[in-house]
């Protein structure tokens, strides 16, 4: 049963694809020089493809100004990126051929827990530093070689944070709804429990499953139990719906959400009435540091949007390995910058905002403490970040900042 | 470097496993299964859970084994006296009806935390780095005595009986057979296979969560054994090492084309996957090694 086929057709596959294998080709090659093999493993594809893309861009961003910098002690980093598809099976192989194959000595970028919890034995075992974005809190327990550092403040601190605003804004009767992954349940857990050891009780908990068209069900079981204010732990596009919904019941009510899901892209997708008055959780920084304004600069060159803050998370990554690799020095292995780390984002030293400029520092022999894109970075003893959380309030489709609040581990 | 070629040839021999399952089940009984990770996820969740509780890692794969091929006999029961787009359907909804499950029973599963720390096979037995060597010459015993089973069932009278269920089920019936009992059992031994598959792989990833039994591994397996040829265990060996191989070796392609972002080769990678299957299914709808379609015996 032959097919026809036209030659035209044939034609104008094979010369496409010539035309797509000489555009390859014509890309940059390192020269041969002394390196820092970086791994990036982000979640290109899967649930964390509105994020990981993005992840991989500041990651590069970073990767250009430490090079451009003439790298760090010497060495410029040489990235390789590999997609984890947002699934711990495929990270594995993913990491394996980081390590492995690519023989990197970092791997930066890994957004959710799962992967991040995948890789870890595999990156444990080959003496790799690893920066993710992870929050659940097994990571900090299966850091056993302190090689992990979590740029995400980890579940607990933000369901905290939640309760804290909560608290602070005078509201009574909250509700709960979450996203059905474990950063977000692990978030509405914290929540609930900061919550009701204050003394409170939580009118209503809700996870609900992602995907969906409606989320009427889930949006019906909460508002029933009259809550002046719903801690929603949502990504953007399930937020959209929810909040939409939630708007054409009329009933009156707050919410509180963290900031990579509340902010103008939601206020764009949702109109200015909907928002109005919805309080944004997110780490301090950001705005208002130097590094930030930079990274963001230079972000919406490529990207031709604001940074989310995984981005500036993953920015940060890069440039805390750069600095810790300047100050171990040349000569030093893996175990060596590893150990930089803690000193060149910790406090005591003169802040800076940058590569370059903290390079310049560390060979007039001085202490930096980077202040990065993402918050103030000063890791603690299990490699997590603890940021302090500034709150907003989306007035007139606007984020207006309220108050700031620390961060802290539940009691 | 080697350590890497391992890991993708456990890769490739636990959807090999799965592979195996789904063709006894479809290539050789004609049952259009597309619930096939369920069973997997059960023997996963299973192997995994037992082991955390100190039950020994063999015993406990026996059981993952055990339990997934019992969770397909209520489906049989149910489904089978359904046609075949019927029988897809309840196996879809069964899948995700387990992965729901596996999501909001926490006290059982952890829901979405997944269960880290799940014990390695052979941890204890042989030094570290020689694990996953291990746990690769195990999967290539059992791969080779389940495509030994399945090759001796084919031949069987069972086998036979199968056959001819998927070739023409009126006639099984005119003989006096009862397809449903056939049936019942073939997707059986599939599941079974499918949660062994599973368990091993719990007790090589050491993390395990539901997000990973998402319904797409059930269609990377029916690509591989409709690439390779349905009703043809070589054709399920080739299309499985086939697909794998080009999922983990498109890696590859950027170090050679260093201009493909790995953005783009995310899309490329599925685009190029999409190509081939209707490619085949246009010019070769038996599959690169099945047998053409006009049968010869």
């Amino acid at each position: 049963m032959r097919q026809p086929y036209d030659l035209s057709r044939r034609g104008f596959l094979i010369s496409g694809t010539a035309a797509a294998t000489l555009g390859a080709l014509q890309a940059p090659v390192l020269a041969q020089e002394k390196v820092f093999r970086l791994g990036a493993l982000n979640s290109i594809t899967g649930i964390g493809g509105p994020y990981g893309p993005y992840m991989l861009e500041a990651i590069k961003i970073a990767v250009n100004e430490v090079n451009e910098a003439g790298g760090a002690a010497g060495r410029k980093f040489q990235l390789f990126a590999e997609d984890d598809q947002t699934k711990p099976e495929a990270a594995v192989l993913a990491v394996k051929k980081l390590v492995e194959i690519n023989k990197v000595e970092a791997v930066v970028g890994i957004w959710p827990s799962s992967v991040g919890l995948a890789t870890m034995p595999i990156t444990n075992d080959a003496n790799v530093i690893t920066m993710n974005t992870c929050g659940a809190p097994e990571m900090l327990t299966e850091n056993k070689k302190g090689l992990a550092w979590m740029f995400q403040a980890s579940n607990a601190i933000f369901g905290n944070a939640f309760a804290e605003v909560a608290r602070q804004r005078g509201f009574k009767r909250p509700a709960v709804m979450a996203f059905n992954n474990s950063t977000f349940v692990g978030q509405a857990n914290y929540f609930k429990n900061a919550w009701e050891s204050g003394g409170g009780k939580v009118e209503a908990f809700v996870i609900y499953e992602p995907n969906q068209s409606s989320y009427r069900t889930e949006l019906a079981r909460v508002l029933a139990t009259k809550p002046d204010v719903i801690s929603l732990s949502a990504y953007r596009p399930d937020a959209t719906i929810i909040l939409k919904e939630w708007f054409q019941t009329g009933q009156d009510c707050k919410f509180i959400m963290p900031g990579w899901t509340a902010n103008e892209d939601l206020v764009k997708a949702l109109g200015k009435e909907a928002t109005e008055g919805l309080i944004s959780i997110s780490n301090v920084a950001a705005d208002k540091h130097e590094a930030y304004k930079r990274f963001a600069a230079a972000f919406r060159k490529v990207a031709k949007r604001e940074p989310d803050i995984f981005a500036a998370q993953s920015y940060d990554m890069v440039i805390t390995l750069a600095l810790a690799l300047e100050a171990a020095g040349p000569q030093a292995d893996v175990a060596g910058v590893n150990g930089k780390i803690r000193s060149v984002t910790g406090v005591g030293g003169t802040r800076v905002n940058g590569f370059a400029e903290g390079r310049d520092l560390l060979r007039k022999g001085e202490k930096v403490d980077y202040e990065g894109a993402s918050s103030r970075l000063d890791f603690g003893k299990h490699g997590e970040t603890v940021p302090d959380f500034g709150v907003s309030d989306i007035r007139d489709g606007k984020l207006v900042l309220k108050e700031t609040i620390p961060g802290k581990l539940p009691a | 470097m080697e350590g890497y070629f391992i890991a993708i040839a456990i890769s490739v021999l636990v959807y090999l496993l799965m592979a195996s399952g789904l063709a006894l089940q479809y290539g050789f009984t004609g049952l259009v299964n597309f619930g096939h990770v369920g069973f997997f996820a059960i023997g996963s969740y299973a192997s995994a859970l037992l082991a955390l509780k100190g039950v020994p890692v063999p015993v406990s794969l026996a059981a993952a084994a055990l339990l997934a091929a019992l969770a397909a006999y209520p489906i049989g029961i149910i489904a089978l006296r359904l046609g075949g787009d019927y029988l897809a359907i309840v196996t879809l909804g069964f899948s995700e009806a387990v992965r729901m499950t596996l999501q909001t029973e926490e006290w059982l599963t952890r829901g979405m935390h997944g269960l880290p720390g799940i014990p390695r096979l052979f941890a204890g037995w042989v030094e570290p780095r020689y694990i996953d060597l291990c746990i690769l010459l195990l999967l290539v015993v059992v791969c080779v005595a389940v495509f030994f089973a399945i090759h001796q069932i084919i031949k069987s009278p069972f086998g036979r009986v199968i056959e001819a269920i998927r070739d023409n089920e009126v006639a099984v019936r005119a003989l006096g057979k009862n397809p449903a009992q056939f049936k019942t059992r073939s997707l059986m031994i599939g599941a079974g296979i499918a949660g062994l598959a599973g368990g091993l792989q719990a007790h090589y990833l050491t993390f395990i969560s539901p997000e990973q039994y998402v319904p797409l591994i059930t269609f990377y397996i029916w690509i591989a054994i409709v690439l390779g040829g349905v009703g043809s265990l070589r054709g399920v060996v080739m299309g499985t090492v086939l697909l794998v191989g080009f999922l983990e070796g498109s890696r590859f392609l950027r170090d050679i084309f260093t201009g493909i972002s790995e953005v783009q080769l995310a899309s490329v990678r599925i685009w190029i996957i999409g190509m081939a299957l209707i490619c085949v299914v246009l010019y070769r709808p038996q599959g690169l090694f099945g047998k053409s379609a006009e049968r010869k015996h």
